[in-house]
């Protein structure tokens, strides 16, 4: 038995290079792995969740995400909605849009936003939308989010 | 001069009293080393040379680290001596990490300053230090907590969760010793004084990793936000920072330097002990388990030991006590360093494989350790070096390292 549990640690032993060397050189196969089998994504909360739909316009695009309220278990009270103007360059320097972010066809909010001084102002139509959480210069858009309360 | 030289030898120098008993003629250390010679190479030039036509700069820097990294390894085989070695790469990977980390993040957002629009964009590199927040909120919401990339760019999420899998499966701890890239600053740190300025340490204080990475698991779990890394981490100072818009990032400012110069810097030189990774690191309480699944350990002969205390006292990671000379093991903290095998006296201490006798076959024990641990070290450590060394270069020569 203390032969086997020797030769079985010796063993191991002997791998620790091969892992090593496997690790390293088979990064990129074991990174794509993890994530397929796992199907993790990146937070919502970072990332603006996924786009819910797109509103097209002469050269540029509105895209309105999917609310985030997500929270460890269920949801939260409060969250947020993004809305992106996208390709950057194409975009106008002064955007005054009405959002409807839940798409039930009534509008929630306005977005007034000069994007060379990055002076944003939103109104709210609705009482769930909770005003302006911040604005970012993106590389291929604007984005803004918008501060909500769960209707739910 | 004579003076700074002095203090920089003494840093990755402990006081043998005999020679080691693993040290090698020059024949069989040679031979040793070969393995390592090569492996080091595909690793460091395979890398290299796997993106196309590399520039002179680029190979020059590499081939200046890959003799450095073998001439360290030859050193180990034929002096016997572990720590000595490991501690001054180690330390060395620190500092390139530092310049290599600020230099890659300046070239690909154009500042440390982190933004929102940086977080959003997903540009934020990922550290192992998060990986214990992640866990939870991973497990219920299928998502990362973590503003980074999952894939693509610098530092992605899945690139350093493979990394410290497969380095935690085989070392264990010793990743804390021989892969963390921020180890080195308080292990550097805790080398810069001949004697301890605070001796008696509490062991209580020991258990204040567990502490914070409990409150750290809970309050990301329930705020979906990396706690450690938004609030704790004292490296934000030598890495990036969030950018000074509010009251809030100027406090977490404060805390990020507080902790740095505190646990980092002042408290290493004074206890010369690796105060942030033994008595602050979550990560740290997370790696102990992991030396419960890997093959290596230390082990003490209790019948060559003294009861000296020498190695409870030196020991970097407080992972040795008194009642360690009488089991002959170390504590779960013991991050492999070797430092307590290059100081003992007694030559009472040494690597051991799992499953075997112990203090059967030590030299071949070494030996088994040294290669994976090292390799790990070279080829993690070696790709920032490189980096780092190629920056400086291009400094030197175009005046500017980016």
């Amino acid at each position: 038995m203390s032969k086997l549990k020797s030769f079985l640690g010796y063993l191991l032993a002997a791998l620790g290079i091969p892992v090593i060397l496997v690790t390293f050189m088979g990064a990129s196969v074991w990174m794509k792995t993890f994530v397929s089998i796992t199907g993790v994504t990146i937070s919502p909360w970072y990332t603006g969740g996924e786009v819910a739909y797109t509103v097209r316009h002469d050269g540029y695009r509105t895209e309105i995400y999917t609310p985030v309220f997500q929270a460890l278990i269920g949801e939260r009270d409060e969250g947020f909605v993004q809305v992106a103007w996208t390709p950057k360059g194409l975009v106008p320097a002064r955007i005054d849009e009405e959002i409807d972010y839940n798409g039930d066809g009534v509008m929630d909010f306005r977005v007034q936003w000069d994007t060379k001084t990055d002076q944003a102002t939103i109104t709210p139509y609705s009482a769930y939308v909770l005003g302006l959480e911040g604005v970012y210069a993106l590389e291929e858009s604007h984005a803004v989010r918008v501060d909500l309360r769960n209707t739910r | 001069m004579t003076t700074i030289a002095r203090s920089i030898s003494r840093m990755f120098k402990p006081k043998p009293r005999k020679p080691s008993p693993f040290q090698l003629g020059w024949g069989k250390s040679l031979l040793l080393a070969l393995p390592m010679l090569l492996l080091t190479a595909l690793m460091t030039f395979g890398q290299v040379m796997s993106s196309g036509q590399p520039e002179s700069l680029v190979l020059l820097a590499t081939l200046l680290v890959w003799v450095f990294l073998n001439v360290l390894f030859f050193l180990m085989l034929k002096t016997g001596r572990t720590d000595r070695y490991r501690a001054l790469l180690f330390v060395v990977m620190a500092l390139g990490f530092i310049v290599f980390f600020m230099t890659t993040i300046i070239e690909t957002r154009g500042s440390l300053a982190l933004t929102g629009a940086n977080m959003v964009s997903g540009e934020t590199p990922f550290c192992h230090l998060v990986i214990p927040m992640i866990i939870i909120p991973a497990a219920l919401t299928r998502t990362i907590i973590f503003p980074g990339s999952l894939l693509a760019g610098f530092a992605s999420v899945a690139g350093m969760i493979v990394i410290w899998t497969g380095a935690s499966l085989v070392l264990g701890r010793a990743w804390c010793s021989w892969g963390c890239f921020y180890g080195g600053l308080d292990d550097g740190f805790s080398r810069l004084l001949k004697k301890p300025v605070i001796k008696n340490i509490n062991r209580k204080w020991t258990y204040l990793p567990y502490a914070v990475l409990l409150g750290i698991v809970l309050t990301s779990a329930i705020t979906l936000t990396p706690t450690y890394c938004e609030w704790l981490c004292p490296f934000k100072t030598v890495t990036e920072f969030e950018a000074i818009t509010s009251i809030e990032t100027v406090i977490k400012a404060v805390i990020f330097v507080s902790l740095f110069v505190s646990l980092v810097v002042v408290l290493p030189i004074l206890t010369r002990r690796r105060t942030q990774c033994g008595l602050f690191c979550p990560l740290g309480a997370v790696q102990n388990w992991t030396n419960k699944v890997n093959v290596y350990d230390v082990r003490i002969d209790p019948e060559k030991c003294t009861h000296c205390g020498h190695c409870v006292t030196n020991c970097s990671t407080f992972s040795l006590d008194d009642s360690c000379m009488t089991s002959g093991r170390t504590l779960i903290s013991c991050s492999k360093c070797g430092k307590c095998i290059d100081i003992c006296p007694r030559q009472a201490i040494s690597y051991h494989v799992k499953g075997t006798r112990p203090g059967a076959h030590q030299l071949a024990a070494r030996l088994l350790f040294l290669y994976p641990a090292f390799l790990f070290l070279a080829t993690f450590g070696g790709g920032m070096l490189i980096s780092a060394i190629w920056r400086i270069l291009r400094l030197v020569t175009t005046g500017s390292m980016i």
